[in-house]
């Protein structure tokens, strides 16, 4: 456990599972601003004005003692289905060239079933782990400013879904026409961490 | 209605941030400089985060078709009501016809404009703050346009005119320091000390997502990477080319360059008005000392903002 600044605390957990389910669990429990896990950690946000900081780390200690990592509920299987490459795809092809795939030896290799690990860096982007080994490639040095929603990039092993419109900085290899993000819902976004996620090649948006 | 005659660079509708939902990848949004829409807020006879307009550098140009109470709060900037000079720190009486004009900024960034009642906005997440990359909240999601017409909530003409007393008007500077503590990968720098020591430059990136700060650069034992974690406004980032990255109100909520320090959460409110080739110089503040000089500032500002925990 250790500070993050003035009224943020940091703790590290062995894993994403570890993460997200330590952040959820502090959420329903109560009491603290934002609770958002990380890749191995999970920091609080935790309000200086009526808190002190000797509180909030009793009560996060005794959180991670009681927290228990439960199998995932299980949530229904969602279909995301991609136009790869093209205008949609707008790097799949360099991306091909740097791996030594075809265009169809690459949709081979990243359709299929997979788990969202956490939602994090803009609303609802999904973070989906579990690519195979010989997808990883790195993000662009210099983002692009402007992506469409529904885009989808991979980076370091990772595929990631933008659920809304925005900067971005992953190779795009496709895109959906799948909503992901519907801002009258109190429940706005389609994908959540733990949920399944099923990737079909599909010719038109 | 307030019709928008000159849109300005980039004019927006902020409320009161989003919070509870950054495990959702949802950013905070909300004024840049919530300490200066409260004040404009307060002299309008609103609560400190009733929607209102956020100015950047070049001001905005309203004309309206009622009678309404505003006031103007923020960057400094010299500001007309028909033509005619108007005070920014009052309450202005506005009439059908009038054309209000928030010139450029002289000092700072982003001025606030408050209307009596509020501003009628999308409500999304929770709050009416525009978060722009996403497009929504706010005026359809997007910065005001030439022609939009903004709806008053409320009519509200009997709020009593007022000034904001001397000792409340934050200033505006070219030369600014925060208060700034350590935070995770602090100690992963060759020299942390260095981050207390130097003047940095407010580089021309800057907006509400975040400041890149020009300095000499600084070293990593991570070489710029790290897993992913959760980052928050102030929190500081130093990516692989050695910069220093603050984040703002609009940020992403996790992000993988290492976090070296955190602007003290009663100082986030001067993030908004860092102009680019002004300076600034981090203070350090441990976590015992931050949370003391929090509570004075709120006991301070009690008298004249009754909601100041909300706003710093």
């Amino acid at each position: 456990m250790r500070s993050a600044g003035d009224d943020l605390i940091s703790v590290a957990v062995v894993d994403t599972q570890a993460a997200q389910a330590l952040a959820a669990a502090l959420r329903q429990s109560g009491g603290w601003i934002d609770a958002v896990a990380g890749i191995d950690s999970v920091v609080v946000h935790f309000d200086l004005a009526c808190v002190d900081r000797a509180d909030a780390e009793t009560r996060l200690k005794d959180a991670v003692a009681n927290v228990s990592v439960r199998p995932v509920d299980q949530q229904a299987v969602i279909e995301i289905p991609i136009v790869y490459g093209g205008e949609f795809g707008p790097d799949l092809e360099q991306v091909c060239e740097k791996l030594g795939l075809t265009k169809g030896e690459f949709v081979a290799l990243h359709s299929g079933e997979y788990t969202v690990d956490m939602i994090g860096f803009t609303p609802g982007f999904a973070y989906v782990g579990g690519l195979d080994d010989r997808l990883v490639v790195e993000r662009h040095s210099e983002p692009r400013q402007h992506l469409p929603a529904g885009s989808i990039g991979i980076a370091g092993g990772r595929t990631g879904i933008y659920a809304v419109p925005g900067p971005g900085g992953w190779p795009l290899i496709g895109r959906t026409a799948r909503k992901l993000f519907d801002a009258s819902s109190d429940d706005p976004f389609l994908l959540s961490a733990g949920a399944t996620v099923v990737f079909t090649a599909v010719e038109t948006l | 209605m307030v019709l928008v005659r000159k849109p300005g660079l980039q004019s927006t509708i902020q409320s009161r941030p989003r919070t509870g939902k950054r495990h959702l990848g949802v950013p905070a949004s909300g004024p840049a400089d919530p300490l200066s829409m409260a004040l404009a807020n307060r002299l309008v006879g609103n609560t400190s985060f009733v929607s209102a307009l956020e100015t950047t550098l070049t001001g905005v140009t309203l004309m309206f078709d009622c009678d309404s109470r505003i006031a103007i709060t923020g960057a400094i900037a010299k500001c007309t009501l028909n033509g005619d000079p108007v005070e920014q720190h009052s309450t202005i009486v506005v009439r059908p016809d009038d054309v209000l004009a928030v010139g450029s900024a002289e000092k700072g960034v982003r001025s606030y404009v408050a209307f009596a009642g509020g501003l009628d906005a999308d409500e999304v997440l929770g709050s009416t703050s525009t978060y722009l990359p996403a497009e929504f909240g706010g005026y359809a999601g997007r910065a005001l346009e030439a022609g939009d017409e903004l709806q008053l909530c409320d009519a509200a003409v009997d709020a009593p005119l007022l000034v904001t007393p001397a000792e409340y008007r934050t200033p505006m500077l070219g030369a600014w320091t925060v208060r700034a503590g350590r935070s995770c990968e602090t100690d992963s720098m060759r020299d942390p000390q260095r981050l207390f020591e130097q003047k940095f430059t407010v580089s021309n990136r800057s907006d509400r997502m975040g400041i890149k700060l020009d300095g000499e650069a600084f070293t990593t034992d991570s070489d710029g990477q790290m897993p992913s974690a959760a980052v928050f406004p102030g929190t500081i980032q130093c990516p692989h080319d050695g910069s220093l990255f603050v984040l703002s109100v609009d940020s992403g909520t996790t992000g993988g360059y290492p976090r070296v320090a955190k602007i003290t959460r009663m100082d986030l409110h001067v993030l908004g008005q860092l102009r680019p080739g002004n300076t600034l110089t981090l203070i350090e503040r441990n976590d015992a000392v931050a949370v003391v000089e929090l509570r004075e500032q709120h006991a301070y500002w009690q008298a004249w903002l009754p909601d100041i925990e909300r706003v710093i």
